[in-house]
């Protein structure tokens, strides 16, 4: 795609995945605005206020318990919640983490930092972290969803909301905002310009969830080994550096499903790394 | 089959999106409170709105459809001066009223409409109220035991001039009681640092103490316990460990 003679993205990427991402982006960016508007009065006509708890798949499932035991959700925690959970779920067992390699704003965020963090590194870039210590850190977001989990059941507030990157990023001009959360994005910002998505590989408790579907998906990401050249370009290029090369289907809990791997990104040999619920050659 | 890029993004699109259409169309689609207070359960004034219920969210406007008071008299009641008060959060006053050395809160509001509207309410605990609240209470018909409490909780007002009150300074010891109050916003953290002991808070809960940055209040509400008892049992405490 070009843009005044400009291209927009680099070859070989899924561009339309970069614009979806932006979408969201832009619309959390506007009703977490308005949301702050409508509270001093003002507001955009025709566009949601709803909080951005509100408008959070997260927060439906860290109120599962109060909503099983007392029947009530969590403060701050409505309906809508709920219903984007049962989304968000529908959509992973389908896809697998869909929502986070192609709606989740944080995500996106992150992504933004690391071109820039591509273009200081270049081939460097996300492969900083030593594998055996990569490989032990990504058990740290099933810790910090254990803990989410455990003391919003406990405390039946939001507590994870203070220390929560996605919430700071959409409140960062409001008081309700925690100094935590702040620091965490901050941080989040910072290491993204060494590690691609570092968020959502270590600490992501949502991302926790939804990757455990890409144990059973009904679409993955399948490699032809008969075609496959095993030049390791989608291996390189994996933002959450699962080594596709060397699988014959993906089902690594990390895979965000952004189809970067693809033969329609990526991978130099048509019909090679595909997206499907069929098999592969 | 195979999905291309395209396809997933279309597909996305329409199960998100659809997904809240269908939500909303069967009215499952709610991004905020109802706003309707719980109603009492049982004796005289069964099935009527209980003003315990009402929230910090709850703007004057809220307050008037649940109990009938309008917003302007409220907004009368506690010193508000906006254009247009039923907008207005009840939460909020705590920043109007944060020179006060009383807390004038949404807790406030509960004890307002309740004398008001001459429901029952739990006085077992310290409300206060502005001079301006009290005046238009005086005008409906309280009992004896209400005219009593609403007597002895009025908080001074801020802004009015001294010579009606004792004068406090920043040095005496009553401003620095002053500022170990224990109020809608105060944290567990903060009850700690002045002195009481997490075994003497867990004991006054009656369960384990939460994230020490949780506020005391966010937690009554969610437990189902009166912050107003709590409160006093906390604000008690913290005396002692003066």
């Amino acid at each position: 795609m070009k843009l005044f003679g400009k291209r927009l993205f680099r070859p070989h990427s899924i561009w339309i995945r970069k614009l979806v991402q932006w979408f969201f982006f832009l619309l959390i960016a506007f009703i977490a605005v308005n949301h702050t508007l409508v509270e001093s009065g003002a507001g955009i006509p025709f566009l949601s206020s709803a909080s951005l708890h509100a408008l959070c798949p997260f927060g439906g499932v860290v109120t599962i318990y109060q909503f099983a035991t007392v029947g009530t959700f969590v403060q701050k925690i409505h309906e809508s919640s709920f219903v984007l959970m049962v989304i968000g779920f529908a959509l992973a067992f389908l896809f697998g983490p869909v929502f986070c390699g192609w709606v989740c704003p944080l995500g996106t965020v992150q992504e933004w930092m690391a071109k820039l963090g591509k273009k200081l590194f270049k081939r460097r870039y996300n492969h900083f972290v030593p594998t055996r210590l990569d490989g032990v850190l990504r058990y740290a977001r099933y810790l910090v969803l254990a803990w989410v989990v455990y003391v919003t059941a406990a405390s039946g507030t939001l507590i994870f909301a203070d220390y929560d990157p996605y919430f700071a990023l959409f409140n960062f001009w409001t008081s309700e905002v925690a100094v935590g959360g702040l620091i965490i994005l901050g941080t989040t910002l910072l290491l993204s310009l060494f590690v691609e998505r570092p968020w959502c590989k270590y600490a992501c408790p949502y991302g926790a969830v939804l990757g455990l579907t890409n144990l059973f998906r009904i679409f993955k990401i399948k490699r032809a080994a008969s075609t496959c050249k095993a030049d390791g370009a989608c291996s390189i290029l994996c933002p959450m550096n699962i080594p596709v090369d060397t699988q014959n289907t993906v089902r690594d809990p990390q895979c965000i499903s952004c189809l970067e791997c693809t033969s329609e990104a990526v991978c130099p040999v048509a019909k090679t790394v595909v997206f499907t619920a069929g098999a592969v050659k | 089959m195979t999905l291309n890029s395209k396809s997933l993004a279309v597909i996305l699109f329409v199960v998100l999106f659809g997904g809240i259409a269908l939500s909303a169309a069967l009215g499952w689609w709610q991004t905020e409170s109802s706003k309707v207070a719980a109603t009492y359960t049982e004796g005289e004034f069964a099935g009527q709105a209980n003003p315990a219920d009402i929230r910090g969210s709850y703007t004057f406007g809220d307050v008037e459809k649940n109990f009938g008071i309008p917003a302007a008299l409220l907004a009368q009641a506690f010193n508000v001066q906006t254009d247009d008060p039923s907008t207005f959060a009840t939460k909020e006053l705590e920043t109007i009223h944060a020179e006060s050395a009383l807390e004038v809160g949404t807790a406030s509001v509960r004890l307002f409409v309740a004398f008001y509207n001459g429901l029952p309410f739990d006085l077992s605990t310290d409300i206060y109220l502005p001079q301006s609240a009290a005046d238009i209470l005086h005008t409906r018909t309280l009992t004896p035991e209400q005219l009593a409490y609403l007597d002895t909780h009025i908080a001074p007002d801020p802004a009015a001039p001294a010579v009606d009150s004792a004068p406090i300074t920043e040095s005496t010891p009553e401003a620095d009681s002053a500022e170990r109050l224990v109020k809608g916003k105060t944290t567990f953290q903060e009850v700690l640092d002045w002195g009481v002991s997490q075994s003497v808070i867990e004991q006054i809960l009656g369960a384990p103490m939460p994230n020490p940055l949780t506020t005391i209040k966010d937690f009554c509400t969610a437990q189902g316990l009166s912050f107003e008892t709590v409160k006093a049992q906390l604000q008690a405490e913290v005396d002692k460990a003066k």
